[in-house]
């Protein structure tokens, strides 16, 4: 699986939490708390998403290493 | 602004307002690069609100990122008297009418504590690390559930208000608060919030925040609340002063939880620590029953096992 092919799939599972945020609005380095204004509720709908769409799961202890979009494209490229 | 980078035209290199202002138009970087935007959070929620189009907009931050400044510059285009508004607007009025109504009609009363959330982290990660993914539960359910248990002890608490007497409520629906990322805030009730595994109410949770998202929520989840729960703990806040929901009587609001120093067993230790605050009618309840429920929750949190 391509690292575009991750984002995308990322992308679509963000949206299915969060259908407000618009995906050309989304920055690669926008941090998801802050910028992206997800909250602890979102986070975990959004990793339920992942480890539906990629099979990849993410501990909670892991949380921190998905700060960021490109955190969480690095995180699951490195285990998908 | 910055000057690092301005090159000087006058005397010896000296940096003129000519330069300054050249640099300034010189560096304005487009906000969309790529068809992506660069835009806080506050400042996108503004633009939404008075209808402004972000792609129309020149960011002065860093990277061309567009600032509220930027925003609030803008032209608006949020319809004029006579059009109609749209359902942000409305939601906005009907917030604004509830809030307005709620402060001048309903005295209210707070009272604060602050919780050691210590044994509930803890719970919460064990539990976690035993369930599937799909399984896992937020601390906000926990929160959820020993306001309802809490609410069980303090019927006063959980009432309406009906014309010039307050009608205690034979079941625990709590209301919880979900801001909407375009601007808005609506408090659907969990109904029965008391009942059922804590696994069900965050299955619950989960669907009724979804639904709040998605904008599908039932009128009458809008108008069952017996009580209203705000957490705004993750934006950063220490501590919450709300507004109750007429015809709610009362109102819990939870701020964030942070490393404190705190005394256990005669030493001070760090303990995660959380400031609740209850908003009370004062027609209905008094300072003293308002404490006396700030004390139960706190118990309950303390044994989250058996939440």
């Amino acid at each position: 699986m391509t690292r575009d092919e991750i984002r995308a799939t990322l992308l679509k599972c963000l949206t299915d939490v969060a259908p407000d945020i618009v995906n050309e609005e989304i920055e690669d380095d926008a941090d998801l708390r802050d910028e992206l204004d997800l909250d602890s509720m979102d986070i975990l709908r959004w990793v339920q998403g992942i480890h539906k769409a990629l099979g990849v799961e993410i501990p909670e202890e892991d949380y921190g290493k998905i700060a960021s979009f490109e955190d969480a494209i690095s995180y699951v490229a490195a285990r998908v | 602004m910055s000057l690092r980078g301005v090159q000087g035209s006058g005397e010896h290199g000296r940096v003129t307002l000519d330069d300054v202002e050249g640099f300034a138009r010189s560096s304005a970087a487009p906000a969309i690069v790529g068809g992506r935007a660069r835009i806080s959070p506050y400042a996108r929620r503004i633009a939404v609100e008075r209808g402004i189009d972000i792609r129309e907009l020149r960011g002065t931050g860093p990277a061309g990122a567009i600032q509220a400044r930027d925003v609030l510059s803008a032209k608006s285009s949020v319809p004029e008297a006579g059009k109609p508004a749209s359902p942000t607007e409305r939601m906005q009025r009907t917030i604004a009418a509830a809030m307005t109504r709620a402060n001048d009609e309903i005295p209210h009363y707070y009272v604060e504590q602050s919780i050691d959330m210590g044994n509930a982290l803890a719970w919460l990660r064990q539990t976690n690390a035993t369930l599937s993914v799909s399984e896992r539960l937020v601390s906000g359910v926990l929160l959820l559930r020993a306001v309802a248990l809490a609410l069980r002890k303090h019927e006063s608490l959980n009432a309406t208000w009906q014309g010039a007497e307050a009608l205690p409520s034979a079941h625990v629906h709590v209301g919880l608060a979900i801001s909407l990322r375009g601007g808005g805030l609506v408090a659907p009730a969990l109904r029965n919030t008391d009942e059922g595994s804590l696994g069900e109410l965050m299955s619950r949770m989960t669907d009724l925040v979804s639904r709040a998202r998605a904008g599908t929520l039932r009128s009458s989840e809008m108008t069952s609340a017996t009580i209203t729960l705000t957490s705004l703990g993750e934006r950063g806040v220490e501590s919450v002063t709300p507004i109750i929901f007429p015809p709610q009587v009362a109102i819990v609001g939870c701020g964030a939880t942070n490393e404190r120093p705190w005394v256990v067993d005669g030493q001070v230790v760090p303990r995660p620590i959380m400031r609740v605050t209850l908003g009370a009618d004062h027609r209905v309840s008094n300072g003293h029953q308002g404490s006396r429920f700030l004390t139960t929750l706190d118990r309950l949190l303390q044994e989250p096992e058996k939440l």
